[in-house]
């Protein structure tokens, strides 16, 4: 049973990245990579992660793509503007190609490591307040400079975003 | 199959795949975004999976922060793509060649 | 020291050529230096060569077996096989550097008052000195490696000599064709060389121990040798079929003409081919062949002669016809009689070439005979020496031709080679017509309406003249044969290369000495009716095969020059442009455009960074896929 909700979450994953970087206009990509999430987040649930599965869709889906979809029918580009892409297959496919040793050695190393058994916890195991408990014992000083990059990257993004003035 | 850490893994670096391709392929700027921020999805999994496999909670936290940087960087990079808009009309990246900062905007 | 004297008659002229090289290009660049200052070493060389001869001339007479070696420097030593820079004084190269060094001491006179007013006078007596020195060479050296020395200078200098005047191109076409035509004989030259050296050089490469290797070789062998090397003499001596040259090479100036074309360089074939007597002793079948190639030669040049028009082109096919006569004689053995004859013609050509020169400058270089006329009255000198020259040319006896031609013709009779005389009796009648028809049209013709003045002739062209006609008049008399009642004088001092002919009785030597007298003097007789007062209003009609040279030189063209061009213009346009040049070029912007690509590399544009990132990740992880054994 978890096989079959694995292998469709993996496939909806997988469709939305392809879908994403093979669309041409910009709003398709968006909406690829929001069902790519989805199903992302879909998997960190059957991995007993719980509360990363609720983040994942709160603030990835939610926050991130929305920002990107809102920019990008701001900015309003029409479609001849896009810029052309003439040799965009040709290189995925080499690329793809190209990736492949790569990840051969990647997947030779992570074979190595005995098989245990992942089914799903039934203990508090990915809950909030086992999170928590980590988070804020053992984490706590990257947490405050996480909120401290958090303040400079909405500085910075207002600072961008102003009008020219000449002397500012 | 759900039980095992490869297929995660394996899962994960396709999709790490994918977004790389995108990011050498694709010339409109937001697909290089999104391109990133499906990398950025794939390494989360390989953690997540990584703290199931040895029932440990920090890989998970990670991944919590690693998201929250992501979404500073859209925030910049957002920003930084309007700016470049205004002024260059164009959403081609490799257009933007200029490496000096006095002309770059 | 006696020995180094026969080295000093060439290094003499060398010496000279080069100070004088040295002295013009000073003379260009610096400063300009008088003539008489070229005169002083370009004259004083020769001389000084021709006293050195007359020094050792006594010893030779004497004693007929006297020989002089002198070895200058070892010049190539392959595993203790020695070649030398080696010098042979004997009697037959005493005899020929003696007239080779007189003559030339004349026309080196002569050419000082031609060439007076030439901004190259300097230049014009390097090459002539030069030009003497490997002429001395080729005649005194031990080995025929030394003779192939003095052999490719005199055609260098030659060449240079003719495109003298080289703005006119046309002169610096005749000078190579001089040069590619003699180049084509050269190469039967060295064929023979080699095989020489192959098969009779086993103890040393001079003429002594080549004479005694070749005792023994097999008769295919010492055919093709003889073959080979009489290549080498037609492209020197301008025999059917290598003639081409000698008539474009008229183009040089006319002392080159006189030293050169008639007295000297030409004569170097008939030289070798007495020098290798050793040699054509054992193949008589070779000589006869070289008998007949001469003959013919004769022939065709004199009927070619009868009806040019340029009194320079008419001289050059009469040495080719002269060196035709002398090929018949040592073809059949005689090799003292063609000696002889060389030196007989050696004095009255060149006194005809330096009284067509003398023609030639009074009449501001007008060279066409049907131009001329009349000039009897005007150049009363220039008129009574070339009729002594043309006297001699005919075989008018007492002229030293006469001697001579006599001989040539009585070998050939002696030999039963009787069609070889019968050809070579009818040129002498062709001989005496058209040389008489250009004395005729020269100084008797009437009604001259092209020139007034003349220029005079200075006293260094006169003098020369004087004095090589006394030399036509009396060199004949060395060989007065004996059924005159001479001694036979040069037949005795070179008997070392006579082939001893079978005897003619005295009545029939002199019945054909008649004959011979007779038929030049029908010749004149013909040219008389024919020319003497030829009225020069008369168009002469120049058409016909004789006046077109028997269309050799369109033959030739046709046959060898295009194919020929067509093959170098092929290799130049396809194989040395497009290939070897294309693959030249395409290397090196093969690199440039290495260079391109990897200059892509700095471009600014990230994706490209991303993708070599990417290449540099995938080479590194099947590295380590290879190290760690997973695959290969």
């Amino acid at each position: 049973m978890i096989d079959i909700i694995f292998i469709m979450l993996s496939f909806l994953a997988i469709a939305g990245g392809v879908g994403m970087i093979l669309f041409a206009q910009p709003v398709h990509s968006a909406l690829s990579l929001i069902v790519c999430i989805v199903a992302l987040s879909g998997i960190y649930a059957l991995l007993s992660a719980s509360f990363m599965f609720m983040v994942q869709i709160i603030l990835y889906a939610g926050a991130i793509i929305a920002l990107l979809l809102f920019i990008i029918m701001f900015l309003n580009v029409k479609d001849e503007a896009l810029p052309d892409e003439p040799n965009k297959n040709t290189t995925i496919f080499f690329g793809a190609i190209l990736l492949i040793p790569f990840n051969f050695l990647i997947l030779k190393a992570f074979y190595t490591l005995p098989i245990k058994q992942m089914d799903i916890l039934d203990s508090d195991f990915g809950g909030i307040k086992l999170f928590g408990h980590e988070l804020f014992r053992k984490w706590l000083v990257p947490f405050e400079l996480i909120s401290i990059l958090l303040l400079c990257a909405l500085i910075g993004a207002v600072v961008y975003a102003r009008k020219d003035k000449k002397n500012g | 199959m759900a039980n095992m850490l490869i297929s995660y893994i394996t899962l994960a670096m396709i999709l790490f795949s994918i977004g790389f391709l995108g990011v050498i392929s694709r010339k409109n700027i937001f697909i290089v975004y999104m391109s990133i921020e499906l990398m950025l999805n794939a390494v989360n999994l390989i953690f997540i999976s990584l703290g199931r496999y040895y029932e440990s909670m920090t890989p998970q936290v990670i991944s919590m922060l690693i998201i929250a940087i992501a979404a500073a960087e859209a925030a910049v990079f957002l920003s930084m793509i309007v700016v470049l808009y205004r002024k260059r009309k164009t959403l081609n990246a490799d257009k933007f060649t200029i490496l000096s900062q006095k002309d770059a905007l | 020291m006696t020995s180094f004297l026969v080295a000093l008659i060439v290094l003499l002229p060398l010496l000279s050529a080069i100070f004088l090289g040295l002295l013009y290009l000073y003379c260009i660049k610096i400063k300009k230096v008088p003539n008489w200052l070229f005169d002083t070493f370009g004259l004083s060389a020769p001389f000084l060569s021709f006293l050195i001869t007359l020094y050792f001339l006594p010893k030779m007479i004497d004693d007929s077996e006297k020989v002089f070696f002198y070895t200058a420097y070892k010049w190539l030593s392959i595993y203790g096989y020695d070649i030398n820079m080696g010098f042979m004084l004997d009697r037959l190269s005493l005899f020929m550097a003696m007239f080779i060094t007189f003559v030339g001491w004349l026309i080196h006179i002569y050419a000082s008052g031609y060439m007076r007013s030439d901004s190259g006078y300097g230049k014009f007596f390097f090459y002539f000195n030069l030009f003497l020195a490997s002429m001395l060479l080729l005649v005194l050296a031990d080995s025929p490696l030394i003779m192939f020395i003095g052999w490719e200078g005199v055609g260098v200098c030659s060449y240079f000599l003719i495109s003298y005047y080289y703005k006119d191109a046309q002169n610096v076409k005749a000078g190579n064709k001089a040069f590619i035509v003699n180049r084509v004989g050269d190469f039967g030259f060295v064929v023979a060389l080699i095989t020489l050296f192959y098969y009779a050089g086993a103890n040393g490469f001079d003429y002594k121990n080549l004479a005694i290797g070749v005792q023994g070789l097999p008769i295919e062998v010492l055919t093709f040798i003889g073959m080979s090397l009489f290549i080498g003499a037609i492209g020197k001596s301008a025999q059917i079929p290598l003639h081409v040259w000698l008539p474009d090479a008229m183009a040089g100036p006319t002392p080159v003409s006189a030293l050169i074309h008639a007295a000297t360089m030409v004569t170097a074939g008939v030289y070798m081919v007495v020098r290798f007597s050793f040699l054509y002793d054992l193949i008589p079948s070779v000589g006869v062949f070289i008998s007949y190639i001469g003959a013919f030669s004769a022939l065709f040049a004199a009927l070619i002669a009868t009806k040019q028009t340029d009194i320079k082109k008419i001289l050059a096919y009469s040495t080719m016809s002269q060196l035709g006569y002398m090929f018949m004689a040592v073809g059949l053995g005689s090799y003292s009689v063609g000696i002889f004859h060389v030196f007989t013609h050696a004095f009255f050509k060149a006194l005809l070439f330096m009284g067509a020169g003398a023609i030639i400058v009074a009449l501001n270089h007008e060279q066409n005979i049907f131009k001329m006329g009349g000039l009897k009255k005007r150049l009363p000198l220039v008129c009574f020496t070339m009729l002594i020259a043309t006297l001699a040319i005919s075989g008018i006896p007492p002229f030293a031709g006469f001697f001579s031609k006599d001989e040539i013709l009585l070998s050939a009779f002696a030999n039963q080679k009787y069609v070889i005389w019968l050809l070579g009796l009818i040129t002498a009648f062709f001989t005496s017509y058209y040389m008489f028809r250009l004395f005729f049209i020269v100084f008797f013709a009437k009604n001259c309406k092209y020139f007034t003045k003349l220029q005079t002739l200075s006293r260094s062209m006169k003098i020369p003249l004087i004095v090589l006609a006394f030399g036509s008049l009396f060199s004949g008399f060395i060989g007065i044969p004996k059924v005159l009642g001479g001694s036979n004088f040069i037949g005795n001092f070179l008997n070392d290369w006579n082939l001893h002919v079978g005897g003619v009785s005295h009545t029939l030597e002199l019945g054909l000495m008649g004959l011979n007298i007779l038929i030049a003097l029908v010749g004149i007789a013909v040219a008389y009716k024919k020319f003497f007062q030829y009225d020069l209003t008369l168009n002469p009609e120049l058409k016909g095969v004789i006046w077109h040279k028997f269309y050799v030189d369109e033959i030739y063209e046709r046959i060898f020059i295009r194919g020929i061009k067509k093959l170098s213009i092929f290799f130049t346009i396809n194989i040395d442009k497009n290939i070897i040049d294309r693959l030249v070029m395409s290397s090196s912007l093969g690199f440039i455009k290495m260079g391109w690509v990897v200059s892509k590399m700095q471009s600014a544009v990230t994706r490209y960074y991303a993708i070599f990132m990417m290449i540099g990740v995938s080479i590194i992880s099947i590295y380590l896929l290879i190290v760690l054994g997973y695959i290969l």
